[in-house]
């Protein structure tokens, strides 16, 4: 403790009220999140601009202004297939960091996220059902069925992991081993429903689980928004408790923080986040493990700032995917879900070599 | 607690906990401590010092709604949802704040803003200010809590307690991490803390003679009851301290006048057979 007087001096946390300095500290905070903003935009704007048929800065601006303006094939490829794309990117990557972010505060554990957990497969596994059962309902279109499919399994996931956790007063590290159980049983529960699936089931599948943008849509796209724009605000509403929690469970519970409660409501938060994410782009992974470590590295755990960072960490990735699975094979857009993981692997490595110690 | 008598202090009446119909402390009674008192609680491990702290604090958990009274300022704590409680209870608990990516400050800013969002923002700012001067901790204001050592996560702890300034403190081994320095630094907040505000404070303590320096109250749990109860001049003799810890013991006194404890040997299991007093 000796250092904390040794300390005095380097970090200039002398006379000055504490409320300044802190001030200070959020501004450069708030000066981070700016610069991902910024960032998010150019990306976006590169994604837009990037594909078989290139299209101009100047011409997604005007086109964006003046949908008249641009000739009728570059005005179809701008509204109706390059900015759908690009803002399905966006929103399913800030979904799917959020998804992570939280995850990670009420497990306490940096390798939570609904892809390790077996949200994601369970998403998945509810879609495939409804694929190859070749399920109809009168009154909801195809298009809708296969994502209520991943909400329902995705959430009933949560739900048996929950259920499992409170009759055996289980601590976080074991909600984490039913969650790595979970996806065991998931994914073997999908290779089965692989293996009996007609072929054409299983192309479309396959396809689909590998996790793509070429399915979007505007409809689609609003869906996202309109869940992440009901997600966002909840967890916002609690950010103070969730960052009390980051300072230790048995310090969040003293403060009256009912913590189990929280829990639950997060973790089922997430499964809607994560079946919205999965339900119309397909399975992408690594966006929720990494974008959270990124956040987290650039601007600590404070909610205020984690949680948005977290998101927007989360969308510049996949955006930034996006853009590479148009340019990895000239000609080819790729499933994003594959250059995902290609491009999130290295990234993450480097994260733990050279910041391990501040994961 | 007859109705409409109110009477200043802490008091226990009959409380009793346990886990699963297991009672680990039963009937424990605690004559009323006046405002500005500071309590050791004293006692082997597993005598339940923890759990007593926790049933105060409404943080029972598994141990479920302890029954009795726990009474303070006139008004019984048992009866008091989660959330008022925390308003006049201040809880320390035994694990240290984890080393998580927050900084110092916003750990203690999330222990005000967590359990009172309302408050305005200078008067968080001057009580965060106040308690990390209090406890010599502003050089570590902004430092993430995973590059502090253990014994200064301890003090992050107490300075998320102290900040709410609570009525009643239950501080769970406030001093288990740190050095000889920084135990006098808590205790010695604590006791001027008991004094300027007049809250009271109830320490479970491993460490006797800081115990017998610093309390104006002892009382020493073991076989689910309270063993001995008084002041630190009084409250402890071999006996008792053979009963509670099974050991060999004297009780002398030091030139400054405290009482010292001088443990010389550990006595086998029987020593610690319950004892025929209450």
């Amino acid at each position: 403790m000796s250092r904390a007087q040794a300390d005095t001096a380097d970090t200039g946390a002398g006379a000055a009220p504490l409320a300044r300095l802190y001030g200070r500290f959020v501004w450069s905070r708030l000066a981070i999140i700016g610069v991902l903003v910024a960032a998010l935009l150019v990306s976006v704007l590169f994604d837009v601009a990037t594909g078989p048929s290139p299209l101009s800065v100047a011409d997604i601006v005007t086109g964006l202004l003046d949908r008249s303006a641009l000739p009728r094939g570059q005005a179809v490829i701008l509204w109706d297939l390059r900015l759908p794309f690009a803002a399905m990117a966006v929103l399913v990557g800030a979904a799917l960091g959020l998804a992570g972010a939280e995850m990670q505060t009420v497990l306490n554990n940096p390798l939570a996220s609904p892809f390790t957990l077996g949200v994601s497969a369970a998403a998945t596994l509810g879609a495939s059902l409804v694929i190859v059962m070749d399920l109809s309902v009168p009154g909801i279109g195809a298009t809708y069925l296969i994502p209520a499919g991943a909400f329902v399994f995705a959430v009933g996931s949560v739900m048996v992991i929950q259920m499992l956790a409170r009759s055996f007063g289980a601590t976080t590290d074991t909600v984490v081993l039913f969650g790595i159980a979970m996806l065991f049983a998931m994914n073997a529960l999908l290779w089965l429903v692989q293996y009996v699936a007609s072929t054409d089931a299983l192309q479309q599948m396959v396809f689909w689980t590998m996790g793509s943008l070429g399915r979007s849509t505007w409809d689609k796209v609003a869906v996202v928004a309109a869940v992440l724009g009901v997600c966002l605000p909840l967890s916002m509403r609690k950010v103070w408790a969730m960052t009390a929690l980051r300072g230790g469970e048995d310090q969040a519970k003293s403060f009256g923080i009912p913590v189990e409660t929280l829990r639950l409501r997060v973790l089922l938060r997430v499964s809607i986040l994560a079946a919205a994410a999965v339900a119309f782009v397909g399975t992408i992974g690594f966006i929720g493990l990494v974008g959270p470590h990124i956040a987290r590295l650039a601007l600590g755990e404070d909610h205020r700032f984690y949680l948005p960072g977290s998101a927007l960490a989360g969308a510049l990735l996949l955006s930034l995917a996006s853009i590479a699975s148009k340019n990895l094979i000239p000609g080819l857009i790729l499933p994003v879900g594959i250059v995902t993981a290609l491009v999130g692997i290295p990234l993450f490595m480097t994260l733990i070599l050279t910041q391990g110690r501040k994961l | 607690m007859s109705a409409g008598l109110f009477l200043a202090g802490l008091s226990l009446n009959g409380v009793s906990v346990g886990y699963g119909g297991r009672p680990v402390l039963s009937g424990l009674d605690l004559p009323a401590v006046a405002p500005g008192s500071v309590v050791a609680l004293l006692g082997a491990n597993g005598a339940g010092k923890s759990t007593l702290l926790k049933a105060m604090a409404g943080l029972g958990g598994a141990t479920g709604r302890p029954a009795g009274q726990i009474v303070l300022n006139g008004q019984d704590l048992v009866g008091m949802t989660l959330e008022q409680r925390v308003h006049a209870v201040g809880y320390l608990p035994q694990a240290l704040p984890q080393g998580s990516s927050l900084v110092a400050y916003e750990a203690v800013l999330s222990a005000v803003r967590a359990v009172r969002p309302d408050t305005p923002r200078d008067h968080v700012e001057a009580s965060i200010e106040r308690v990390f001067d209090t406890l010599g901790l502003r050089p570590l204001a902004l430092r993430r809590l995973r590059e502090l050592s253990g014994g200064q996560r301890q003090m992050i702890g107490l300075a998320q307690v102290l900040v709410r300034n609570p009525r009643l403190l239950l501080l769970d081994e406030p001093t288990s991490a740190l050095d000889l320095r920084w135990q006098l630094t808590v205790l010695e907040t604590v006791r001027r803390i008991a004094d300027a505000e007049r809250s009271i404070c109830v320490i479970a303590i491993h460490d006797i003679n800081l115990a017998l320096r610093f309390c104006d109250h002892v009382v020493v749990l073991g076989h689910g009851r309270v063993l001995a109860s008084g002041p630190p001049t009084h409250a402890l003799d071999p006996d008792v301290l053979r009963h509670a810890y099974g050991i060999e013991a004297r009780v002398e006194q030091c030139s400054r006048g405290f009482r010292l404890v001088l443990a010389d040997r550990a006595l086998p299991d029987a020593g610690r057979a319950a004892p025929p007093f209450q």
